[in-house]
């Protein structure tokens, strides 16, 4: 028994409200850390994927028999070969697992190989004849919802529908097709276990729901198939949906042997879902003193070829349709057609992004036409706690400090008048393009809405177990990080519920916990994190009751001044604890779209500062500048880096992030034409973290990952419009919009 | 094209250990001449070309992006006959020519000669190119290029390379060729004739800027409009011969 000597009891390190060093961070830096594409097992095989070219085709024959020609070639698989479900999905399992009569886009898997290594399995792909007899595409969303080619049709209603305003402005806005484009394609391996099972390493984040979905099309127990978490190289909503993951089981309980595939650039473009392309009209109308008192909007979603998840993007771009604003009349139409474009899904943002857009220019449209600062006008409409959400009538019951986001923006101030002496900050590439006696600078303001975890009653938990090992303590998870941070954030958590300094985060497959659903919706560190904080509390609890003791540090237990039990006792007994955290509960809402749909909410507001060559149509942006609703920020230079990203993100899709579309074709499925934002296009970040109590997330936190793509994009447009004196009612806004409106 | 697998060639040929391929000078008479290994970056930062060839010294740092100009080559680039290239639209205004080499000798071919077509060049077989000249300007050279990217490291949605060379207060040759906005590198050679044997005014850097606009075929994609592309090669023209206009009034 040791006694202490005036050492106080300690502050853990790397606690939370501290930026403690990411375990995954010097790794990664380093080119050491192991990413999905890195997997490999002794006699792997690799595998390779047969894609429709058509946008719509019946499948009149597939010869196999040439593929199978080829030496090293262990596998060809069609949909013939899908032992059990022939199809699956995240939300309605329509998506065939390989396309069988009839191929519904461009791209879309008709046949599988394995073989020796990949240039034979590419060369068998290859070699499969599919006999395609193209099909006319319907690719033109508005013809999808003539012919009631839905998904899903949303209707909101809200309040008297007869209310008229004094100022009126309409607009139609077009958002295009953004891509998520992680960094590291899909990219897995699957490993037989020798008794008709099968283990899964694969890019995804969600593993549960990619399990679910392997045991379905196998015609396995669940009990059959593990799925394990594992390196992913950046996610954005991409990797919710199964691709691979089932072709690479099938593949892998067919040839008994182990098969890796790795989709390459062009195939990962089409491989993985997009964010919808929106189609958006609006009507606001207010009173001469700016107050909306009515507001209408039309929501047209292009959900592609197969459901994945439109029906939520749409529920969430049909509720967040009016933004973070009160408005006590409200009628909002959405639908989310089928046609044979791409399929679209999950990405950052979900839906709110592309409303936004919509409702912000409208907000600057409604300033203009009543003479009005644009800010004055958000702040005279701003939605706060206490506050009916404009669409279904929820009352705001957590923090949302929309009017301190405001005035935050407005307090910031502005750079130097431009343009720069620096040829390289001028707009255009390389920046050698324009000169400043041909630039305008322009400033515009956005701000965004976003829910928090899932809605509409879905049941939304997730399970974390916090587990004494000899050093400190592991928090078992199957919560995906795709680079943003959990591995820090949950050992943080823990480290402040527990009282010790060395917690790690160990990511375990879908056999060994049970489920902590997607790493989407901003929801982890609210979610997963709300498991690890009940789990590390009554662990604690447990171990100070047991042994009586008042405070728990690295050293063990303490009682008063003595150390009643050492940590190396502790670490000898089975001390650990398992819990399934839900966030409070929601509801579907009613034929009016009116209920509690949601668990929380956050606010955001951005500044771009861009200047403009007008005559060339091209855009530098130079600043955009943020404060954005945290709730807590557990660890600071996270919540900054996925401010820092996410804007980046927003700003690609403001000026240049889209896949170009020809008749469900794919332009420019390729980094030389879709092009992302390098760090010499990054714009200068000032974020402001408003902190607020009163959020159910752990110590208050909210989820920070969506809010900054949200309404960045819209900002960047605003400012666009100003300094161009265009209208702007699309984006990405292209060199032409602005040069030859 | 090998990294996009549109070609698997049997048989490479490294030229890059070849000696003494690497230069880039400037002859006592004003040629230039650039090696076959001269890299994007050697040009981009060569103390001969910014008063000597000013068109070649605005386009070297435009050229995709610092990494590529790291290895990437002059020659290799015209060799490549891309379309979208930016030296073969430069080479074209300056009426350059590759020297070719193959067993039976050498010959120097225009480059407005040699890009035959979109990724098609006019080398035998057994020929390698070696070099690409410059030849004597007719006076003082001035010129210009200007390349819209969508971002850095971006092929040119539109390209415009301006040459002229100055005697006396007249332009005594001019050159302007585009790129990006046909099947390959387009010589506007109406365009410059409008500027040749008589001084830079507004009026006739207009006339040259519609021409030059008239002579673009361009196509629309994923990169833009073709009316856009068209009135881009009208603005470039037009702004870098005003400048020159502009420099030339600073100067007197
Ligand atoms: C990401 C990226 C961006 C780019 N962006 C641009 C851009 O914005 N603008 C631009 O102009 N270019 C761009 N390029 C192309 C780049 O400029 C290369 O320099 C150009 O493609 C030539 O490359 P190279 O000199 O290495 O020749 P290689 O790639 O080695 O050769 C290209 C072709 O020319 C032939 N060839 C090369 N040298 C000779 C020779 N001496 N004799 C006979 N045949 C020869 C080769 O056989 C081959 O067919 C880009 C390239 C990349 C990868």
């Amino acid at each position: 028994m040791s006694t202490r000597t005036g050492r106080k009891v300690g502050t853990p390190q790397g606690v939370v409200g501290t930026s403690p060093l990411r375990p995954d961070g010097i790794p990664k830096l380093q080119g050491r850390f192991e990413y999905a594409q890195d997997l490999a097992a002794e006699g792997m095989l690799w595998a390779a994927t047969v894609r429709s070219p058509h946008a719509r085709a019946r499948i009149a024959s597939i010869d196999i028999a040439p593929a199978l020609a080829i030496g090293g070639v262990h596998a060809c698989l069609t949909a013939d070969d899908v032992p059990g479900r022939a199809t699956f999905g995240l939300e309605h399992p329509d998506q065939p697992v390989l396309a069988a009569q009839e191929a519904r886009f461009w791209g879309e898997p008709v046949a599988v190989v394995a073989a020796e290594d990949l240039d034979t399995a590419r060369r068998a792909a290859a070699a499969i004849e599919v006999g395609y007899e193209p099909l006319e595409a319907l690719t033109d969303p508005e013809e999808a919802n003539r012919r009631d080619e839905v998904f899903r049709r949303m209707r909101i209603r809200r309040g008297d529908q007869s209310v008229r305003g004094a100022v009126v402005v309409e607009g139609e806005y077009e958002v295009g097709m953004q891509d998520q484009a992680p960094l590291g394609t899909e990219a897995g391996l699957a490993v037989p276990d020798g008794q008709g099972g099968v283990d899964l390493y694969a890019t995804s984040q969600y593993v549960h729901v990619d399990q679910e979905q392997v045991v379905a099309s196998l015609g396995l127990r669940p009990d059959q198939v593990r799925s394990h978490p594992t390196g992913i190289g950046g996610a954005f909503g991409a990797r919710e949906d199964v691709n691979l993951h089932i072709h690479l089981c099938m593949l892998a309980l067919h040839t008994g042997r182990p098969v890796k595939m790795v989709y390459r650039r062009s195939e990962s473009f089409t491989g993985h879902v997009h964010r919808h392309p929106a189609w958006l009209r609006y009507r606001h109308e207010a009173d001469r003193d700016g107050r909306l008192v009515r507001v209408e909007a039309s929501v047209v979603l292009d959900g592609g070829a197969y459901a994945s998840t439109t029906s939520a993007v749409l529920a969430n771009a049909c509720y967040f349709a009016v933004g973070p604003y009160t408005c006590d009349s409200v009628a909002v139409d959405g639908v989310g057609v089928r046609t044979n474009n791409p399929p679209c899904g999950a990405m950052r943002g979900f839906g709110a992004v592309q409303v936004c857009f919509g409702y912000e220019s409208q907000m600057d449209r409604l300033a203009h036409a009543l003479e009005m600062d644009p800010l004055t006008l958000r702040e005279i409409n701003a939605l706060e706690t206490g506050h009916p959400l404009a669409t279904t009538g929820q009352v705001i019951q957590t923090p949302l400090p929309t009017v301190e986001v405001i005035k935050s923006l407005q307090a910031m101030p502005l750079p130097e008048a431009g343009p720069s002496d620096l040829p390289t900050e001028l707009p255009g590439g390389s920046g050698l393009t324009s000169e400043p006696q041909h630039v305008t600078r322009g400033v515009g303001y956005a701000l965004g809405i976003k829910n928090l975890g899932f809605s509409e009653g879905s049941d939304d938990y997730a399970q974390a177990r916090v587990r004494i090992t000899d050093s400190g303590a592991v928090v078992e998870t199957a919560a995906i990080e795709v680079g943003q941070g959990l591995v820090t954030v949950l050992a943080q958590i823990a480290r402040s519920a527990l009282g010790i300094s060395h917690v790690e985060v160990a990511h375990v497959d879908t056999s060994k916990i049970d489920s902590a659903g997607s790493t989407s919706a901003s929801r982890q560190t609210q979610v997963s994190g709300g498991a690890t904080l009940e789990a590390a509390q009554r662990l604690r609890e447990r171990i100070l009751g047991q042994f009586d003791g008042d405070v728990l540090d690295d050293e063990g237990v303490w009682r008063g001044d003595t150390l009643v039990t050492p940590w190396t006792a502790l670490a000898a007994g089975d001390w650990e604890e398992t819990v399934t955290f839900r966030h409070p509960p929601t509801t579907m809402t009613d034929d009016n779209g009116q209920g509690v749909a949601h668990a929380d909410f956050a606010v955001a507001g951005h500044r771009a500062v861009v200047d403009v060559d007008v005559e060339l149509g091209l855009v530098k942006v130079l600043r955009v500048d943020t404060a954005q609703d945290v709730g807590l920020a557990l660890n600071p230079q996270s919540v900054r880096g996925q401010i820092e990203g996410g804007i980046l993100q927003g700003v690609g899709l403001a000026v240049m992030e889209e896949l170009v579309m020809g008749e469900g074709v794919i332009l420019n499925p390729t980094f030389t034409d879709y092009l992302l934002p390098t760090i010499l296009d990054a714009p200068e970040v000032e974020a402001l973290l408003i902190e607020q109590e009163g959020s159910w997330g752990p110590y208050g936190a909210k989820g920070v990952g969506e809010p900054p793509t949200i309404s960045s994009t819209a900002a960047v447009a605003a400012a666009i419009r100003a300094a161009s004196g265009r209208e702007i009612e699309r984006v990405p806004v292209r060199p032409q919009d602005i040069a030859l409106p | 094209m090998m990294k996009l697998r549109f070609a698997s060639p049997e048989m490479l040929v490294d030229i890059n250990e070849i000696p003494d391929l690497d230069y880039h000078r400037v002859d006592d008479d004003g040629t230039i001449r650039v090696g076959a290994v001269c890299r994007h970056a050697d040009l981009e930062r060569s103390s001969l070309l910014d008063t000597r060839q000013p068109t070649m010294a605005a386009a070297a740092p435009l050229v995709a992006d610092p990494i590529v100009r790291m290895r990437g080559t002059l020659v290799g680039s015209v060799c490549h006959a891309d379309p979208q290239g930016d030296w073969a639209s430069v080479m074209t205004a300056l009426d350059a020519s590759i020297i070719a080499q193959g067993p039976n000798g050498r010959r120097s071919i225009a480059v407005r000669d040699f890009v035959l077509g979109p990724f098609q060049n006019a080398l035998a077989f057994d020929e390698i190119a070696v070099e690409a000249v410059v030849p004597t300007p007719r006076g003082m050279p001035a010129g210009g290029y200007l390349k819209l990217e969508r971002r850095v490291g971006d092929y040119a949605t539109v390209g415009v390379a301006v040459a002229i060379d100055r005697v006396g207060s007249q332009v005594g040759r001019a050159g302007i060729a585009l790129t990006a906005v046909g099947p390959a590198t387009i010589a506007a050679d109406a365009a410059a004739q409008k500027l040749t044997g008589r001084p830079l005014t507004a009026d006739n850097i207009g006339e040259a800027a519609e021409l030059a606009a008239e002579a673009a075929q361009p196509k629309s994609d994923h990169r833009g409009s073709a009316d856009f592309k068209r009135q881009m090669v009208r603005v470039f023209t037009s702004r870098i011969l005003t400048g020159l206009l502009r420099s030339e009034e600073e100067a007197a």
